[in-house]
């Protein structure tokens, strides 16, 4: 399997004030391996070290231990060949205030030795791509908050990167230009085969985009894994809520296979199960051998908000 | 030969890329425009007035405006220089410069470009204006020794320029304000209005250290003035160029150490 990141026992510690006294551990041991090709989120509340990884992969930021290697090279010593063939993008776009969307997409070109006609066509190809042609000549501080955003990613994209890191690419976006983001982002993957790392807060997000999950906690990596994997580590299940007319006699459900927590009250009942798709035919069955009607069922699937909630307690 | 002419290409694409960036901030920002033409033209006039009030004959007059107009042209090429990081910063965007393929070379060499086109600008201006005003003519000691003086100023200008750099990957935003006060120390060290040999001894030690008081030292032989110092064409030329030597290394370690304490990330927040 090729790798696209190799992070083996990378640490990372902060030092600030006058005597260099107050120190932040932001990455404790952290090993990670990325294969190419795949889409990869970093997950972790505020202060997990998800930015502090991204930034020493794109070599922002120099670890105090450990080795990395990105796409079969080693950091810091092939800095130049490794920067030729990634990019970054991050949330909360900021770029040259005076250069217009055009002139920004030139210069990052040209920053990549990109020249004349192939960097012209390149600028064309990715303003018709994130549908930015109509504000190719504005400034960059004239800019609505999701068309900075959307020249960012296009930024990102001027060398044709392998491997793609994306810091928050939706922060502080409005729902419908986070829809659009994500949109360019999963055509970017599935048509270009572009390894992509992204860090985000935004679980539903991560669940969307995101094959494989690494979950980040005080600098550590806490859990690992494809998200169904990590619910099923996790004991997440599924949560059933019935409404119903009658009475439950026999306490039947606490015991079913499968069933992880049951509350009774008067008219309803929440019901907690490993996978939902497989229990709730028994559970309706055994409504009906109890005789009791239901008048309303809603089902609420666990997601990696629940896994974010279970890892950061 | 295909993959050096390729490679080529590319080096000279990247330093464009600089030219490009700081000509069109120039082109669109009023302060840099000022800094072509006010502040320049304001402190000239003021210096050139000072001393006809002042009824200084022909040589003070000629020391005095010589002094003031290499001062600003250093001063505007130098900003130059320090613009390359500066603009980043003040954009928070100083991340994604780093996280291209680029070298000291490229950033060196295109924003001093731009920086030399802004130093001519300044220089010819202020030079018509002295003929104009003040009837005193710089260009008497000829185009060669001019093109020596100038080329002089503009590598002094890019070494302090690279220092404002240097310093700013170091401290970050607080080192800023040497991308002005920095010019302003070599105008009490290096003779811009006066003689070095008033100077304390000490401070004519401290003088002797910055190549810009042989430049001036090297155009003020053509109205007059003997050189305090022998060679100072070679000594100040040796100079600079140890100096942008050493200040390439000392860059390249403050990147190294931006890079360690995260000082890129911060000056991008």
């Amino acid at each position: 399997m090729d790798l696209a990141v190799e992070v083996k026992g990378l640490r990372k510690t902060f030092v600030a004030g006058i005597l260099r006294k107050r120190r932040n551990e932001a990455l404790r041991d952290v090993t990670l391996r990325i294969p190419v090709g795949s889409f990869w989120g970093i997950i972790g509340p505020n202060g997990a070290g998800k930015t502090t990884l991204l930034s020493i992969l794109a070599n922002l930021l120099s670890p105090d231990e450990g080795e990395v290697y990105v796409l079969g090279k080693q950091l810091p010593s092939c800095s130049t060949e490794i920067l030729e063939r990634i990019n970054l993008s991050s949330g909360n776009a900021n770029f040259l205030w005076s250069l217009s969307v055009r002139e920004n997409l030139e210069y990052y070109a040209m920053l990549y030795g990109i020249s004349g006609r192939r960097r012209h066509l390149k600028v064309e190809e990715l303003l018709e791509m994130f549908g930015i042609r109509d504000v190719a000549k504005v400034r960059f501080d004239e800019l609505s908050t999701g068309t900075k955003q959307k020249l960012s990613l296009a930024k990102a994209l001027v060398n044709d990167p392998a491997l793609l890191f994306l810091d928050e690419p939706t922060v502080g976006l409005d729902p419908d230009a986070a829809h659009r983001i994500r949109e360019a982002i999963r055509h970017l993957h599935r048509e270009r085969g572009t390894t992509i790392v992204m860090t985000t807060h935004n679980m539903h997000e991560a669940e969307s985009l995101c094959e494989h999950i690494t979950f980040m906690k005080d600098g550590a990596v806490v859990a690992c894994g494809r998200p169904e994997d990590l619910k099923r580590e996790l004991h997440l299940g599924d949560t059933i809520r019935i409404s119903f007319r009658g009475t439950l006699t026999a306490p039947f459900l606490d015991t079913m296979k499968g069933v992880l927590h049951f509350q009774l009250d008067d008219s309803s009942c929440r019901v907690v199960v490993d996978d939902h798709r497989k229990r709730l035919p028994q559970i309706l069955d055994y409504f009906l051998a109890q005789k009791a009607y239901i008048y309303d069922l809603h089902i609420e699937e666990s997601d990696l908000e629940d896994v974010f909630m279970a890892f950061t307690k | 030969m295909k993959m050096y002419l390729w490679h080529l290409q590319s080096e000279i694409t990247k330093t464009r890329a600089f030219v490009f960036k700081n000509w069109i901030m120039t082109k669109r920002n009023v302060f840099t425009l000022f800094e072509i033409l006010f502040w320049p033209v304001v402190g000239f006039l003021s210096v050139g007035l000072l001393a006809e009030f002042a009824s200084l004959g022909e040589g003070m007059r000629a020391f005095i405006l010589v002094g003031i107009v290499s001062m600003s042209a250093v001063q505007v090429c130098q900003l130059d220089v320090a613009y390359v990081l500066l603009y980043d910063i003040w954009s928070k965007s100083i991340k994604h410069g780093f996280v291209a393929p680029v070298g000291l070379r490229h950033l060196l060499l295109g924003s001093l470009t731009v920086g030399i086109a802004r130093g001519i600008t300044v220089f010819v201006i202020l030079v018509g204006a002295s003929r104009w005003i003040f009837g005193f003519d710089f260009t008497v000691p000829g185009p060669g020794p001019i093109c020596l003086f100038l080329s002089g100023l503009f590598l002094s200008a890019a070494m302090v320029g690279m220092l404002v750099c240097i310093l700013v990957l170091l401290f970050g935003h607080r080192a800023e304000v040497a991308a002005w006060s920095l010019v302003s120390l070599m105008l009490l060290l290096c003779g811009i209005y006066y003689p070095i040999s008033i100077l304390p001894d000490w401070v004519v030690a401290v003088s002797q250290l910055i190549p810009l008081t042989y430049f001036l030292e090297y155009i003020r032989c053509f109205y007059g003035f003997d050189p305090t110092f022998s060679h100072v064409l070679y000594k100040g030329y040796a100079m600079v160029a140890a100096y942008l030597f050493l200040e390439t290394v000392l860059m390249k370690g403050a990147i190294r150490h931006a890079r360690r304490t995260g000082m890129l990330l911060k000056l991008s927040e």
